[in-house]
């Protein structure tokens, strides 16, 4: 008994909910596949860039891994970053900064806050700490017939083993892919295969396929690390806050009057 | 010793940064500056948290400056609460100086009087 508990405990994060259901002491549900368990609260390290060769963003435009079109190199040579070799705040068109746009997805994940897995065996759910944002990922069927197009675009998703792959499309262009200005187009279609490698890592890799914007496909890679320490807190940018910001910070004036919450 | 200004340190290689708010753009992070000071304000918010400092130099003359940390999830996660700092409070205090001048900077780490260290750059504990 104490070893069958014992292969519970550790082989918990593995499967669900067959498994689960029988470390439980009830019977498993026949009629329910085995799947790999990505619930938790995970974290990454901070990345500027999701380019695999340039992760510090110190050559932002000039990557060797990312094929920019003429108009995707355009538009990075024109991005005025808050970080990478040239960062500025002050004159920023991050439009998550500037605007405080969503940060739509992958963006969202690029973050050093943390990010909870909720799993039912219909959906799939990212919820963020920044912004109280989600994202959903549906579980086996079809994208829309015509998909909105949306900060976080629309997401399906199927299991291939121990790999859930999505396949996700209808992204807002105005969005950044990561911190440093990736550009993409409404044209985007983005593949992800997420797999916990272990019972503390969750690792997802990115195919970015976006014709306008890239003359191939591309690859971007995130890593965290299980972070069950605690309860997800809130962290909400808004324009007040960083009018205050600036304001102090910066020696700005205001564009609008500040609403202080002090 | 109280309030005395009493390190100025120069970094010859700075840890990679979090760069969400442009702290790179901002600050001389090649460059910490600690100081004794008394805690003036605290406030807890958005997008990052500000504190308030007087420090007394030398000769004497007291300072005012203003910091930034990092925002409050992730100090959070290095021990932080609202109730962290109160006015009044005696801390040494390391920052960055801002680019810009003027006597603004970014909280790299604080000692408060009791030996509690906190940090505020990275992003958890272990990172």
């Amino acid at each position: 008994m104490q070893m069958r508990n014992r292969f519970c405990l550790s082989a918990a994060w593995l499967l669900i909910p067959a498994l689960a259901s029988g470390c439980s002491g009830r019977n498993a549900r026949s009629a329910s596949p085995a799947v790999p368990d990505l619930s938790g609260i995970w974290q990454g390290k901070a990345v500027q860039s999701l380019s695999l060769s340039d992760p510090t963003a110190q050559k932002p435009g000039e990557e060797n891994d990312i094929p920019y079109t003429p108009w995707a190199l355009a538009r990075m040579k024109a991005a005025r970053p808050a970080t990478g070799p040239h960062a500025t705040l002050a004159d920023t068109t991050d439009p998550a900064l500037k605007y405080a746009d969503p940060d739509g997805y992958p963006r969202a994940s690029i973050h050093p806050m943390r990010f909870k897995i909720v799993q039912t065996p219909d959906a799939i759910y990212q919820l963020w700490e920044y912004n109280k944002s989600w994202r959903q990922i549906a579980l086996n069927r079809l994208h829309s017939e015509v998909p909105d197009i949306s900060w976080f675009g629309e997401s399906v998703g199927k299991w291939e083993g121990d790999t859930l792959v999505v396949d996700s499309v209808g992204f807002k262009d105005s969005t950044w892919l990561d911190p440093i200005g990736h550009p993409h187009s409404e044209d985007l279609h983005m593949i992800e295969r997420i797999k916990r490698v272990d019972p503390n890592t969750l690792v997802f890799d990115f195919t970015f396929d976006d014709p306008k914007a890239y003359t191939k496909p591309w690859n971007g890679k995130l890593t965290f690390k299980l972070k069950n320490d605690g309860l997800m807190t809130e962290n909400i940018y808004t324009i007040s806050d960083e009018l205050s910001f600036r304001q102090r910070f910066l020696n700005e004036k205001p564009s609008i009057p500040i609403r202080s919450s002090h | 010793m109280k309030g005395k200004v009493i390190a100025l340190g120069v970094l010859l290689l700075a840890a990679p940064l979090f760069g969400h708010h442009g702290g790179t753009s901002l600050y001389d992070t090649s460059k910490e500056l600690t100081v004794d000071a008394t805690v003036s304000e605290f406030q807890w918010t958005n997008p990052h948290v500000q504190i308030g400092l007087d420090a007394k130099d030398n000769k004497g003359k007291v300072t005012h400056w203003l910091l930034e940390a990092s925002s409050p999830p992730v100090l959070v996660n290095r021990g932080w609460n609202r109730k962290s700092l109160q006015p009044g409070d005696i801390i040494k205090v390391t920052f960055n100086p801002s680019k810009r001048g003027g006597s603004v900077g970014r909280l790299v780490k604080l000692t408060k009087a009791d030996g509690r260290e906190l940090g505020s750059i990275g992003v958890g504990p272990e990172q």
